[in-house]
């Protein structure tokens, strides 16, 4: 059986934070918008939502406009992913493409919205989960990409980085492992906890393997929240006050 | 599957992004469960409607033309694709012929062009058919020109199939079933 058509990879395109990966969304051009797109990444229990909420904060108090997004929390979609992961239904394609549709009802309709407004997007994860998530079950690189080629590029991207030990304790502390997340849908194996470490070891793989594809900024996530904090503030802190001093009026006045 | 389908074009919430890939969701779904099988079995599918109606529909709706077609490159290549094509004018006296009313989506009336349910979907399906022609040069479709009688376009559709697997098809036959 062929294939209906050619998903021929795109020739080597240069990411542009702020704007689209791909061709983008036609009828919603984005260039020039103020606001800002920060990705924070990372495996389950690396203390992301802490961190974020922490970054939240000290935003907050500098009079920058926040807002939060994360997987799966689509007004559409959170019901229908929430139903088909309870009955084990997804295959990995329609997997795949659900959360691609998550996606793009929050890039739509809160995202984009919000980079127009100005504010700071935190996202709790982004596209890198999915192709992580796909990639191990074997969909194809390149389509992946395509699909998420209407994706906006962050314009930082941090990715809280663990190794397999330490992620393996830290969800077994705190609730345990569930059927996803431990990859039972790809029949690794009976036994739950083996079929987690090898999952989580080729999601660790996956992102990896993105890190340098998309610019990554890696972290050790085995740190202090504290230490983590500072490096995440002190990183993004500089790159706010370059982008405040180049979108600066030259003709500020003085009085 | 069906229910955020559903949910979103009850409260017509679908973007033309969100619309194209719940489509192409269910498309997977019944691509996998549906087709691939019987195929694999030696079987002949009739898909009413393929992935062409989401390559000329959200094109229509402004999703960016590759980017449809590369998100659909999972699919099977048909081994004969038909288009029944008529001018937007019949198919809109068809449609008005039908005495239902028309689907927010269907009449295109998301994209804010008309809100007058007929006038949006004469200007929708104009799109769509503008797109369909591009389809026919690119995919190679065969066309039946579906503005002739059923019989007509049954011998035509039957000769099409004929030359694909070979079978003795004689109108006598046609003629029979049909009156």
């Amino acid at each position: 059986m062929n294939s209906l058509t050619n998903n021929s990879p795109d020739a080597e395109s240069l990411i542009r934070p702020g704007c689209y990966y791909g061709n983008g969304i036609p009828y919603l051009p984005i260039d020039g918008y103020p606001g800002k797109l920060i990705a924070i990444e990372g495996t389950d229990g690396v203390g992301r939502s802490t961190q974020i909420r922490l970054l939240r904060e000290w935003l907050e108090v500098q009079g920058y406009g926040v807002i939060e997004t994360g997987w799966t929390r689509s007004e559409l979609m959170q019901p229908t992913i929430e139903l088909a992961k309870a009955s084990n239904t997804l295959n990995k394609l329609t997997f795949v493409l659900l959360y691609a549709t998550d996606f793009a009802d929050r890039l739509e309709k809160e995202i984009i919205p919000a980079l127009k407004a100005g504010f700071i997007v935190l996202s709790d994860r982004y596209i890198f989960t999915a192709m992580a998530r796909a990639g191990v079950r074997g969909v194809d690189r390149t389509w992946m990409r395509n699909l998420y080629g209407f994706g906006i590029a962050p314009h930082l991207v941090f990715y809280l980085k663990i190794d397999e030990k330490a992620l393996i304790r830290r969800v077994l502390q705190s609730r345990g492992m569930d059927f996803w997340e431990s990859g039972m849908d790809m029949k690794l194996g009976d036994d739950i906890y083996e079929s987690f470490r090898a999952y989580q070891r080729s999601l660790l793989r996956e992102y990896n393997s993105m890190a340098d594809e998309f610019g990554f900024r890696v972290l050790d996530a085995k740190r202090k929240v504290e230490v983590i904090q500072d490096e995440l503030r002190r990183q993004i802190g500089a790159f706010l006050a370059d982008s405040d001093a180049s979108s600066q009026p030259a003709s500020a006045s003085v009085t | 599957m069906k229910a955020a389908t559903k949910t979103g074009k009850k409260k017509n919430s679908l973007t033309p992004m969100t619309f194209s890939l719940l489509h192409a969701t269910d498309f997977a779904d019944r691509l996998l469960y549906n087709i691939v099988p019987p195929l694999k079995a030696g079987m002949i599918v009739l898909a009413d409607r393929y992935a062409y109606t989401a390559f000329a529909r959200d094109a229509a709706r402004g999703v960016d033309r590759r980017w449809v077609r590369e998100l659909y490159s999972f699919a099977v290549k048909p081994d004969l694709a038909v288009y029944f094509r008529v001018p937007i004018e019949v198919s809109t006296d068809r449609l008005m012929a039908r005495r239902v009313k028309l689907k927010f989506y269907e009449a295109g009336l998301d994209m804010g062009w008309s809100s007058n349910a007929i006038e949006s979907f004469r200007i929708f399906q104009g799109k769509v058919l503008d797109e369909y022609d591009r389809l026919v040069e690119e995919f190679g479709l065969s066309v039946v020109n579906a503005v002739g009688s059923i019989t007509e376009q049954q011998r035509t559709f039957r000769r099409l199939v004929s030359q694909h697997l070979a079978i003795e098809e004689t109108n006598e036959q046609l003629d029979e079933q049909l009156a």
